[in-house]
């Protein structure tokens, strides 16, 4: 049985090499693939140490800031850039679509700037050089321009009876030709697995890798399969190849653009701006970061007062303007979240509808399963997106405090009197040590391989589908 | 001539009677129509948006004119909308609008610090990518020509009657060439019907969108050219096509992205992070600066208010938004150079195109949309100039401290996105 399916296979590899088409493909194939992960690689590799140097020059700058008044430094701000993960070296997922860095400041949340695409030549928005890329869209409409008349071209020389008299079952014809595509297909798929043997290099855990490379094994199962499938049940080369081609059209190209467009009509998401206006309204009302509202200030001065038994705000042991600005910061900050939740979950949404096409087309549970693995999908956006505002609300609250403690009432509301009355409203460059490093990790290995099972099924669940089908296709001959 | 006609309708009876024909031009069609809907309904979505915005936008500055009465204060706290409203022919080519911003709220502090912010769709979906008419005229098109032309002579070859049509046919070379304008036909029809009957409901210029149909149409007869031409070559039908494909997978991918990494390794453009952090740098540290930093370097652009700079407090509103302005006068080096970085990065991907018949489309067609790099550079600039009038509006109130008149406000300059225009002759 084993023999007969090997020599099948090693058949068709002969068959191959005569052909120059075949031969062509594969070189093209094993090029692309090659340069792929090397250019993406040294980018990246220059990106994520550009980045880190842009972190520790921030970090820098806000600690070596002279002495001044602690809310000067909430509007000096801070930034914090993202470092990308180690396989996204292969998979950048939407990496290049948001924005890698963001100015973190007191009273507002800002968006992230400077994404890839947006400062680009626009080129790449169809066709990205990156290894994920090549292996969603690339490799399968190769597997197809090499074995759409594998088993077709039997029929079409009449030479399938011949091999079915000598014994061999279709089913184990099927399974040979399959095993002889299947191997050009772990050839384009090799540069991807030396790629990702590199991250593991780089401290990425190796379960993580070792499903990463199974997705993208399971996908090349899967169109070898299809390829190897749709050449039997056709009688005609021609029309095996058209049948072919218009999957790989449908499925790889069409049917992830319609999953985004459903998701994105089906889930409303307002944009961030007009969120801000809404934030406006809710803030007016709070009074908006630099005061809280009237009946709030008088009724946290009284308590003050009382708490400290003094009769005069100036007599507080604490300057109540830090307090108020703690207090309006961390109101504000509440509705700021509030709306910041409610546009991730949005996406979020949109993204989960989006990614149920997985079960109609292996491209997107690849896709999705791939971003899960690597690091660069939505969630981890967003998880970047609140980690920089933890540590935006964590230093500008650490200000406040200095502000209140350490820097006296009558001080604070003289400073512009003079410019002696200046210097002395301000605390010593010390206090700006608050700032607590940033340095942006991916999910832990588990709750990345967690959340790729469902993708995965989905991708197991197409082979179990053809596998099925194939089995059934043996009657209907 | 009417033998000609005759023979057109012969051939067209003939290509429909075919299933799988029947079966490309409907599912063309079908996309076609998807493209078309789902493009008006995001054009619809962004105008809609606008128009929000364009209220609660004048809602929240009469409240802040209310809540102030002062020049300092009002400009400080007053956000004023910018926006870019998309095309008649915007539903066609959505473009760079789903990755660069196209609304921005901006007040009159420093705008280095304000511009780059980017209120973008959800990144997930764009990735994936969207399905505008355009992209279905660059990249999906020429595949749908493969499919229906490659084997016009192949099919032929393979059912044995090759020979015996070149023989009987008085001109052989016209049944080919009438067949492949068969195929051109019935497809342009499917795929840009669609298109015409959205143009009208947007009420798209009649100019532009003959000017689409005409590019649709040469991609069209470009590709089905290509078929004819390789078609000569004697092979099964299959091999034609591999041969097709892998043409339009050199031209579609391999070329842009190629010339993609080619132009970003020939531009050196400073890093986006870089003008922020100067900006910032350079507005914080003047508070701790004397006032001269501040007003020496202000004069030299702003001369006019050379009698004004004498400082009667520590703190005046004028010193304050002068030291914005210096901010930003300081990152104007780097912000230039990024923005010059980028022309060329467009200049040169446009040459680029010239090699990918799908990216010329592509951005001939944003052109026309108005979605391109270039417009959406114009309306960065139309915020930078709006600013300025912003700026000019306030600096006599600040620096001759005039005495605050509610009235002098209705004069203060409002955004116009009608401004775009001439903002793209400036770039």
């Amino acid at each position: 049985m084993k023999s007969s399916v090997l020599m099948i296979a090693m058949d068709e590899w002969r068959y191959w090499f005569r052909s120059k088409l075949v031969v062509t493909m594969m070189v093209v194939a094993l090029v692309l693939a090659v340069a792929s992960v090397i250019t993406t690689g040294l980018s990246l590799s220059h990106e994520s140490h550009e980045r880190s140097e842009l972190q520790n020059k921030a970090e820098q700058a806000f600690e070596s800031q002279p002495d001044r008044h602690p809310h000067r430094m909430v509007h000096y701000g801070h930034y914090v850039f993202r470092t990308p993960a180690p396989l996204s070296t292969i998979d950048p997922g939407i990496d290049s679509y948001t924005g890698t860095s963001i100015f973190l400041e007191g009273h507002q949340q800002n968006t992230a700037m400077f994404s890839e695409q947006g400062k680009s030549s626009g080129l790449t928005r169809f066709s990205q050089l990156t290894p994920a890329f090549v292996m969603q869209i690339i490799v399968p409409l190769l597997l197809i321009l090499i074995g759409y008349s594998m088993v077709s071209r039997e029929r079409e020389n009449g030479t399938l009876t011949f091999i079915i008299i000598q014994g061999v079952s279709l089913n184990k014809l099927m399974f040979g030709k399959f095993i002889a595509l299947l191997m050009a297909g772990f050839v384009a798929l090799l540069p991807l697995i030396i790629g990702s043997a590199v991250a593991v290099t780089q401290g990425e855990a190796l379960s993580v890798v070792l499903s990463f490379i199974l997705a993208h094994g399971l996908y090349v199962v899967i169109w070898c399969a299809l390829v190897v499938f749709v050449s039997t049940l056709n009688t005609k080369n021609s029309s095996s190849f058209s049948i072919l081609v218009t999957l790989w059209i449908v499925l790889c190209i069409v049917a992830p653009r319609i999953a985004a467009s459903t998701a994105s009509s089906m889930v409303a998401s307002p944009s961030k701006l007009e969120a801000d206006f809404e934030v406006i309204r809710e803030a007016q009302a709070l009074g908006g970061g630099h005061n809280v509202s009237s009946a709030d200030l008088s009724k946290l001065k009284a308590n003050l007062m009382a708490q400290y038994d003094v009769d005069d705000e100036g007599d507080l042991p604490v300057n109540i303007r830090g307090i108020v600005a703690s207090k309006s910061e961390a109101d504000l900050t509440k509705v700021l979240n509030r709306f910041a939740e409610k546009r991730m979950s949005e996406e979020l949404s949109q993204a989960q509808i989006a990614r149920q096409f997985g079960w109609l087309t292996p491209v997107l549970s690849l896709r999705t399963a791939s971003m899960m693995l690597a690091g660069t999908n939505l969630e981890t956006h967003h998880r970047f997106l609140r980690e920089a505002e933890i540590l935006r609300y964590d230093f500008v609250q650490s200000l406040n405090k200095v502000h209140a403690e350490k820097l006296s009432y009558n001080d604070d509301v003289n400073r512009y009197k003079n410019s002696d009355a200046n210097n002395k409203a301000k605390v010593t460059s010390k206090n700006w040590e608050v700032l607590e490093s940033f340095s942006f990790t991916p999910d832990t290995a588990t709750a990345r391989l967690m959340k790729s099972i469902e993708p995965l099924m989905q991708l197991f669940a197409w082979i179990l589908v053809l596998l099925i089908l194939a089995y059934k296709t043996r009657k209907v001959m | 001539m009417t033998h000609f006609l005759q023979e057109l309708k012969r051939e067209l009876l003939f290509s429909l009677r075919q299933k799988n024909v029947k079966i490309l031009l409907v599912f063309g069609f079908l996309i076609s129509v998807f493209s078309v809907v789902t493009g008006l309904m995001e054009i619809n979505k962004q105008q809609a948006t606008i128009e929000r915005l364009v209220e609660y936008d004048q809602a929240d500055r009469e409240h802040v004119l209310k809540k102030y009465d002062e020049y300092g204060n009002l400009a400080y706290y007053t956000r004023h909308l910018t926006y870019s409203p998309p095309s008649e022919l915007a539903f066609s080519a959505i473009g760079q609008r789903d990755v660069l911003p196209w609304k921005h709220r901006v007040r009159m502090l420093a705008l280095e610090g304000q511009i780059y912010e980017t209120d973008s769709d959800n990144p997930e979906l764009a990735y994936v990518g969207r399905i505008d008419f355009a992209f279905l005229i660059s990249i999906l098109a020429p595949l749908f020509v493969i499919l229906l032309l490659h084997d016009v002579r192949a099919s032929e070859r393979a059912g044995g009657r090759y020979d015996l049509l070149l023989t009987t046919s008085k001109h052989p070379e016209r049944l080919w060439l009438t067949r492949i304008l068969v195929g051109v036909l019935s497809l342009s029809v499917a795929l840009l019907t669609p298109f015409i009957i959205g143009s009208i409901i947007s009420g798209a210029n009649g100019l532009d969108v003959l000017l689409v149909l005409a590019i649709s149409v040469a991609q069209l007869i470009f590709w089905a050219a290509i078929c004819y031409w390789v078609g000569k070559i004697d092979a099964s039908a299959p091999q034609l096509a591999s041969m097709l494909l892998g043409l339009w997978l050199a031209t579609t991918i391999v070329v842009p992205v190629i010339g993609a990494k080619a132009i970003e390794a020939s531009i050196h453009s400073p890093s986006g992070g870089d003008i922020v952090m100067t900006q910032r740098e350079a507005v914080n540290g003047a508070w701790d600066k004397p006032f001269e930093d501040t007003f020496t370097p202000f004069l030299e652009t702003h001369p006019e208010w050379r009698d004004y700079t004498k400082m009667n407090a520590s703190f005046e509103w004028k010193w304050y938004y002068a030291f914005q302005q210096v901010g930003d006068l300081t990152a104007q080096p780097l912000s230039e150079e990024y923005r010059h970085a980028r022309l060329l990065q467009n200049e040169r991907a446009s040459l680029i195109a010239w090699l990918s018949p799908a990216m010329l489309v592509q951005r001939s067609m944003t052109q026309i949309a108005q979605t391109d790099t270039l417009s959406m550079m114009a309306y960065e600039q139309s915020i930078r100039d709006f600013h300025a009038r912003l700026r000019h509006f306030y600096y006599p109130f600040l620096f001759k401290a005039s005495a605050f008149d509610k009235k002098q406000i209705e004069q203060r300059p409002s955004y116009s996105p009608d401004k775009i225009k001439n903002s793209k002759e400036t770039l």
